[in-house]
């Protein structure tokens, strides 16, 4: 099993956590289309496509992280972390952009019953990566120090930091897409 | 020399990429003179597509593809669940409109 089976048990339980957010915001936008998509229509696509690039080139480059730590090359590995890291942070600040621009346009967290679900949804996924950051900061310390090195806790920080990517590619498709 | 996995990964990375672009098409398809319209087809589409894309990340990223059975039957049931429960809330919320 790649990665502690904990993590796994997170991973399964924040996936329904997240769906039933999903649920909700679905149905509230079944109940009121056509303000929903009123809202949607400030949003910037390209940007969301742009966010959900950046953080799938960071999955990956965690997912050649792991496969280099198990061939034991841990300096490839370690700089595959820091790229990963690294991404994370873009994709921070392209966020930070597009809220700070959103907010300028007028429309904020009690603007419309779109935008609400919008902030809310895409705060929790931004404290999750903020949490993601500790997690690749103990994965870099790992491969540092080689009495600490342990395969199975390098997938461990992989299996959490690819979960927050595919929450981003369902907010995605959720908010931005849908119609 | 290129390990055989980066090669695999790098597909794997291609098609997601691929798919997520796909949306900008998608929503070309959805908007008329500038102004988004309601479509159950976009709608349904962009939720499955998303699906796969979890799917994809689960498999290759997340290293299920080589994990034993009931991970992978697990993490497929999820994925699943996932997508019975948001179509079919949507579908049911859009019976009730």
């Amino acid at each position: 099993m790649p990665g502690q089976p904990d993590m796994w048990v997170f991973v399964l339980f924040e996936s329904l956590v997240f769906t039933s957010y999903f649920c909700v915001y679905l149905y509230s936008r079944t109940q009121h289309e056509a303000s929903f998509l009123r809202s949607q229509a400030h949003l910037l696509l390209w940007l969301g496509v742009l966010d959900t690039v950046v953080l799938l080139t960071s999955s990956w480059a965690v997912a050649r992280c792991v496969q280099h730590a198990r061939t034991g090359w841990y300096e490839q590995a370690r700089r595959d972390a820091w790229v990963a890291a690294g991404l994370g942070f873009v994709f921070l600040v392209l966020k930070i952009f597009e809220w700070v621009r959103l907010i300028h346009f007028g429309h904020t967290f009690t603007s419309s019953q779109f935008f609400q679900y919008f902030f809310f949804l895409t705060a929790i996924h931004f404290v999750h990566l903020l949490i993601g950051f500790v997690v690749i900061g103990v994965l870099i310390l790992q491969l540092k120090d080689p009495k600490r090195r342990r395969q199975e806790t390098v997938e461990t920080c992989a299996t959490y930091w690819h979960t927050v990517d595919f929450f981003w590619v369902l907010i995605f498709a959720l908010l931005y897409v849908v119609r | 020399m290129t390990p055989s996995f980066n090669r695999r990964l790098f597909f794997v990375w291609l098609i997601l990429v691929g798919i997520t672009t796909s949306y900008l098409w998608i929503d070309h398809e959805a908007t008329h003179s500038g102004v988004p319209t309601a479509s159950a087809v976009i709608t349904v589409a962009a939720i499955c597509l998303a699906l796969i894309k979890v799917r994809i990340i689960m498999r290759e990223f997340m290293e299920v593809r080589g994990a034993p059975q009931l991970l992978c039957r697990l993490t497929d049931f999820w994925v699943v669940l996932m997508g019975v429960a948001m179509l079919g809330v949507y579908v049911a919320g859009k019976a009730i409109a």
